[in-house]
């Protein structure tokens, strides 16, 4: 699972918050003392060598910019090793390059792992750019089924049929999830 | 014409001269009956308000005058001023009032505040009054408080000490009329004090308690140490020493190359000298001092420092006390956790009450009830800040519960986390900024309480710090001060550096 607000433990470490990833492998007595087997460090750390931010280990969550927070967050996914990745608007609280940066690790998660991600997004151009299969839900009934391929050819009625009259193209409307294969 | 209809037309329900003359019988009726009803009733308040205090003032001066007419009259000779300055806020908002009501009813909006003004002006001198502020005479007597302050201010003369050597003489004398008290005979090579007359009446008050002088006796000293300064000292039948003094001056005297002196002194006022025609014999004692050895740290000093120690220590087992007894309240008090039913929901509401009430009765109220209950000691200061901090600390912790991130706890449950592990990784590093933060910030307040904990019973310096007040020693009083002072300035400094770190 990765959140639209990153939701890290703020005052913990870097490592430590990739790490929680790890608790449902863990027993409660070792957790009491924040500890965790060698095998789950290692993991740690090539968890966060994957996002990129090895340097950043030992820091403290709250000291990492939006993106890099993010990034942590993906990091303690992965420790999970999930089949599945739920993202809910993992860019929402992000500007648009470091959008496709985080875009982008998913991507390669998705390519290199064979990671299924599942990610609500609502900028259409994202959508364009990194979805498989999309899924349009409006008041939470299924509005619209393509690919990626098919948003680029959409036309603004089908458009305004999805998003309601007022909506303009550029603007945000109902979640469009994009399902990589 | 009903209610409605006047706010809506804005017409008044009087006339404008009703209004005044409405206002003129009973100040703000004119404004209430014209609509503007909150406005009456303030005026009404203030200007009733006014009065009575007046009233109870002009009683209070004028006591012991009779009744009626004659009390006023005594109250404004004492305080004119006032007197004069009540009235005539008195008439003032009386006649504004009925201005203001003319306004309102007439141009249906409301006036200048003038009258609130005097209302003001009105409360102020009345507080003048009751608070007995006086300017001259703090400007009049600041010389008389020189001499104590400049004490305290820098008090380390009575820090250190010397141990000390007397070469003393003493000679007899006898208050009254009688046989004279039987001369020391003279020892040669041992100091000498020879009194003459050694008979006559020491210093008294007539009815107006003015001093009468008493008898003038010559002082005349042998083999003492040269060239040294020799202290007057009288004892008393009941063995009080002290220093008398002529023209606010310590009597005192210098010896000259061969150890001897001679002086006049008048013989000094006594407390017990007693009735009259009661005849004692007082003693008056020539004094040399010389110091022995180095300076040693004086008994104030090591007094205040042993009993700074035990202050601070008070404020930390108070404080670790508070904590741990603050702990478990707070997530009583908390309303997000507390909120899941009914019964639940009433702990919190009854957790919450009884902190609110602990709270707001101060350190040292609750210390006068230890007291009672543990006696005199650092003990019963500890229960008034443990009570103090319990309900403070159970405040902030429970609102640092209240004010948790969900979205970390919801992340941690996402990983398949038991319940112990999601407080663990969830909750508690979000808790333990504000709890450590709060905990310095409590001990702080806690060592700055027990400071003047003591001046009720509660140990710690304070005790001792009135002690010397009481006892006009405002030099010792000044090391305690000194210690007070630095003590708390070391700990704001540290603890809000601990707090800026942690933030």
């Amino acid at each position: 699972m990765v959140f639209q607000h990153f939701n890290l433990v703020k005052r913990l470490s870097v490592t430590n918050n990739v790490l929680s990833g790890r608790l449902g492998y863990t027993k409660n007595g070792s957790s009491l003392f924040y500890r965790f087997s060698e095998e789950d460090k290692e993991k740690a750390a090539a968890a966060l060598k994957r996002v990129g931010l090895s340097e950043q280990a030992h820091k403290r969550a709250s000291e990492l910019s939006g993106g890099q927070q993010q990034r942590v967050g993906i990091a303690r996914a992965l420790m999970q090793e999930p089949k599945i990745i739920l993202a809910d608007e993992p860019v929402a609280s992000l500007d648009p390059v470091l959008a496709h940066t985080i875009l982008g690790d998913l991507e390669r998660l998705n390519k290199e792992d064979g990671i299924t991600v599942i990610c609500s997004l609502h900028y259409l151009d994202l959508v364009q750019r990194y979805a498989t299969r999309v899924i349009g839900l409006r008041d939470g009934r299924v509005v619209y089924r393509g690919t990626g391929e098919d948003i680029r050819r959409m036309t603004d009625e089908e458009f305004k049929e999805i998003y309601g009259e007022e909506a303009k193209r550029v603007s945000a409307g109902p979640t469009i999830t994009g399902k990589p294969a | 014409m009903n209610d409605k209809i006047i706010k809506e037309k804005g017409a008044s329900a009087v006339s404008p001269p009703l209004a005044a003359i409405l206002s003129f019988i009973i100040p703000g009726l004119g404004q209430t009956f014209s609509g503007f009803i909150r406005r009456g009733i303030l005026i009404l308040l203030s200007a009733g308000s006014m009065t009575g205090i007046m009233i109870w003032r002009i009683v209070d001066l004028g006591y012991r005058a009779g009744v009626g007419w004659p009390v006023f009259v005594r109250a404004f000779e004492r305080r004119p001023v006032f007197v004069f300055i009540m009235i005539f806020c008195i008439a003032a908002v009386w006649l504004l009032s009925v201005r203001d009501a003319w306004i309102c009813a007439k141009e249906r909006r409301k006036p200048f505040f003038g009258v609130f003004l005097v209302v003001l002006l009105g409360f102020f001198i009345q507080g003048w009054q009751i608070a007995e502020i006086d300017p001259v005479r703090f400007v009049i007597e600041a010389p008389e408080a020189l001499g104590p302050l400049s004490r305290v201010i820098w008090p380390w003369k009575a820090a250190i000490t010397f141990d000390e050597r007397n070469v003393a003489a003493n000679a007899q004398v006898l208050d009254g009329e009688g046989e004279a008290p039987v001369r020391a005979p003279k020892i040669e090579g041992r100091p000498y004090l020879h009194v003459e007359p050694n008979v006559g009446a020491l210093t008294t008050q007539d009815e107006n308690y003015k001093p009468v002088p008493g008898t003038k006796v010559t002082l005349t000293g042998t083999d003492f140490e040269p060239n040294t300064i020799t202290e007057i000292w009288w004892i008393d039948p009941v063995n009080n020493k002290f220093r008398p003094r002529e023209n606010k001056e310590y009597l005192q005297v210098t010896t000259d190359s061969g150890g001897a002196f001679t002086m006049e002194m008048t013989l000094p006022y006594v407390m017990v000298s007693g009735d009259k025609g009661t005849n004692f014999i007082h003693t008056i004692e020539a004094r040399q001092t010389f110091k022995i050895g180095g300076p040693k740290a004086s008994d104030a000093l090591k007094q205040t420092l042993a009993l700074m120690v035990e202050t601070i220590f008070m404020g930390m087992m108070a404080t670790m006390f508070g904590i741990i007894l603050s702990i478990p309240v707070s997530f009583l008090a908390a309303r997000n956790i507390m909120s899941g039913s009914k019964v639940t929901l009433a702990i919190y509401y009854l957790t919450r009450f009884i902190l609110n009430v602990i709270r707001s009765i101060e350190p040292l109220i609750w210390a006068l009830i230890a007291v009672v209950w543990v006696g005199l000691g650092p003990f019963a200061g500890i229960i008034a800040l443990t009570l103090h901090s319990v309900a403070a600390l159970g405040k902030l912790y429970s609102e640092a519960i209240e004010s948790i991130d969900q979205g970390p706890i919801e992340a941690v449950e996402a990983t398949g986390a038991t319940r112990l592990q999601v407080i663990l990784f969830g909750v508690i590093p979000q808790m333990i900024s504000p709890f450590i933060s709060f905990s310095i910030y409590r001990w702080d307040i806690n060592v700055r309480m027990s400071t003047v904990i003591g001046m009720v019973g509660g140990g710690g310096i304070g005790f001792i710090l009135m002690q010397y007040i009481r006892l006009l020693d405002y030099r010792s009083a000044g090391i305690a001060v000194w210690f007070i002072a630095i003590t708390v300035a070391i700990l704001d400094y540290v603890s809000a550096e601990i707090r800026n770190r942690l933030m």
